[in-house]
């Protein structure tokens, strides 16, 4: 009875230090966020203001905005996407519906994941020789291309994964009423698939939306207003970097606001997804 | 073992009805092991026909070769002849997709698609036939009375599938099968997720289905087989062991292996 006793006295105090350590582990976490936040939201808001969305970017010592570089992110973000996704979707389609059994999905899906955490500087560097020394110059074009290798892996990814997660007697249902493959994958498969797979691409767009290393090798910066594809365009990570390590104190606001920019939009659209899956998971 | 059977147990001389699947000498296999062993055996036209034995004998393998759904898998292949009036379906020149819509099919676990009700009946149909939006209607309700099912959802036919009861679902993927107008449905231990209200149902619609489709089933629960099937095969070990008519199995079996299954001596 003593032993019970006392075995039951040492897991208490075991399960109390276990417990202690969880709960500081777990707030040095998120007291870095919190700080990173609070001092995001506190440089950052002071510098808010309707030219930061109406002006160009100004030259030193001068008053401006953020405008050319908001919309060289959205630019080069969108045509990452529309280019990525596809080619994401359609790989992890392969590898999770026709070639299921097959090697080349095993390979695939370990090159997939090299790729997945290769640095995104590397991605800039290779298309800095693919692209831009060809071409002769940094061009918008390019740093889209950076951004769409980067979206590829993460959407491979999650599609592969949500539609393993489907489940094959549903497949075997539409198969079984006579529909041919492609319609089972499209109608099926996919309906089931979706929230899931629209969450990695969403998860796509906010990392390629904070990424500075590939678009600097790439599409370089631009401090004016440009829309042309075949010229550098600017950006917000690389305006950012820029002006976070200038002495001008103007450009240092900028970049504090530009930083808070680019945190609430990935914020806003983790949520989403966060709700898209929690969707899911409710049925 | 199914040479063995004596000639009065082929079950199409007796029946009044012609063999609508004839099965011959099929051996079936998953990689190199052996899951159906010469099989033979013919199934009448518009008649409930159950398989029965216990877990791993091989029959819901051979229920999902009659529609050639192992297909789906790599390394599952099937030797020798199954007839659908006449046809090898087996044949290499077979369209499989065809073959299915005249094959209905009806799982274990109750498997709505990811749409509305609506959509689950109208999706079949769709593949195979354009018809209007009034004729698609008239079909929906037609299979959701079919499948008993009408009455309580025609308020929410916009309503997900996946939002109805584990037996409504299941009715409703009968529906979805007898709405693309098959010649055959199996039914693959189709009220063995369902409790005992939702089962009773599933086996009045079978009753009721089998005065116009030919009807398999594989069942573990042998009071089911005994009561809807009109002739039962008991397989065992990828055998068929005997195959009568249902009372018959029930009642007399020739087989002692059959006799130690029905009265529960192992299984």
């Amino acid at each position: 009875m003593s032993t019970a006793a006392s075995l039951h006295q040492s897991r208490k105090r075991k399960n109390g230090v276990m417990m202690t350590l969880c709960v500081i582990s777990a707030g040095i976490g998120l007291a870095w966020l919190a700080l990173i936040l609070g001092a995001l939201l506190y440089k950052g808001l002071a510098g808010v203001s309707l030219s930061v969305f109406t002006e160009m970017t100004p030259p030193p010592g001068d008053a401006g905005g953020l405008l050319n570089a908001i919309y060289g992110s959205i630019v080069m973000t969108i045509i990452g996407i529309i280019v990525g996704t596809p080619i994401g979707v359609l790989a992890g389609t392969y590898m999770a519906e026709y070639g299921r059994f097959s090697k080349l999905t095993t390979v695939v899906r370990f090159i997939n994941d090299i790729l997945l955490s290769a640095p995104s500087i590397i991605i800039g560097l290779f298309v800095y020789e693919l692209m831009v020394r060809p071409m002769g110059h940094f061009s918008a074009i390019a740093g889209a291309v950076a951004l769409a290798i980067l979206v590829i892996p993460v959407v491979v990814r999650t599609t592969e994964d949500m539609l393993n997660l489907v489940p094959n007697a549903l497949r075997e249902a539409g198969t079984a009423i006579g529909a041919p493959r492609w319609v089972v994958i499209r109608s099926v498969a996919y309906r089931a698939a979706l929230s899931g797979i629209v969450t990695g691409i969403l998860l796509a767009i906010a990392r390629i939306s904070g990424e500075t290393a590939p678009l600097l090798f790439t599409a370089l910066n631009n401090q004016f207003w440009s829309s042309n594809l075949n010229a550098p365009m600017a950006s917000l990570p690389v305006t950012i970097f820029q002006f976070a390590l200038s002495p001008y104190e103007e450009w240092q606001q900028l970049a504090w606001t530009g930083a808070l920019i680019i945190t609430l939009t990935v914020l806003a659209l983790s949520i989403f997804a966060r709700s898209l899956t929690g969707r899911r998971e409710d049925k | 073992m199914s040479q063995m059977l004596s000639p009065d147990m082929t079950i199409a001389a007796e029946a009044v009805t012609k063999a609508k699947i004839e099965v011959k000498n099929l051996n079936f296999y998953y990689g190199q092991s052996k899951a159906l062993k010469d099989i033979t055996l013919s199934l009448p036209e518009r008649s409930v026909t159950a398989f029965i034995g216990p877990s791993g004998c091989g029959k819901s393998t051979l229920l999902r070769v009659f529609n050639r759904i192992y297909e789906l898998y790599p390394k599952q292949t099937a030797e020798g002849q199954v007839l659908l009036d006449g046809q090898n379906i087996l044949d290499r020149s077979q369209d499989l997709n065809l073959l299915r819509t005249k094959i209905g099919m009806v799982f274990q676990k109750p498997t709505p698609f990811p749409m509305s009700i609506y959509e689950n009946i109208a999706f079949g149909v769709r593949l195979y036939e354009k018809i209007s939006k009034a004729e698609m209607d008239g079909r929906v309700e037609q299979a959701l009375k079919r499948a008993a099912l009408w009455t309580e959802v025609k308020d929410k036919l916009n309503a997900s599938g996946l939002s109805l009861s584990g037996g409504q679902q299941q009715r409703l993927c009968i529906a979805r099968t007898v709405a693309v107008k098959p010649e055959v449905i199996l039914l693959d231990e189709p009220a063995s997720a369902l409790d005992p209200l939702s089962t009773a149902k599933i086996e009045e619609l079978i009753d009721e289905l089998q005065a116009d489709y030919t009807i398999v089933i594989v069942t573990h629960n042998m009071q089911q087989a005994a009561r809807v099937s009109k002739q039962t095969a008991f397989m065992y070990l990828g055998e068929l062991v005997e195959f009568d008519r249902t009372e018959k199995i029930f009642t007399s079996p020739r087989e002692k292996r059959t006799q130690d299954y029905i009265t529960g001596r192992f299984g």
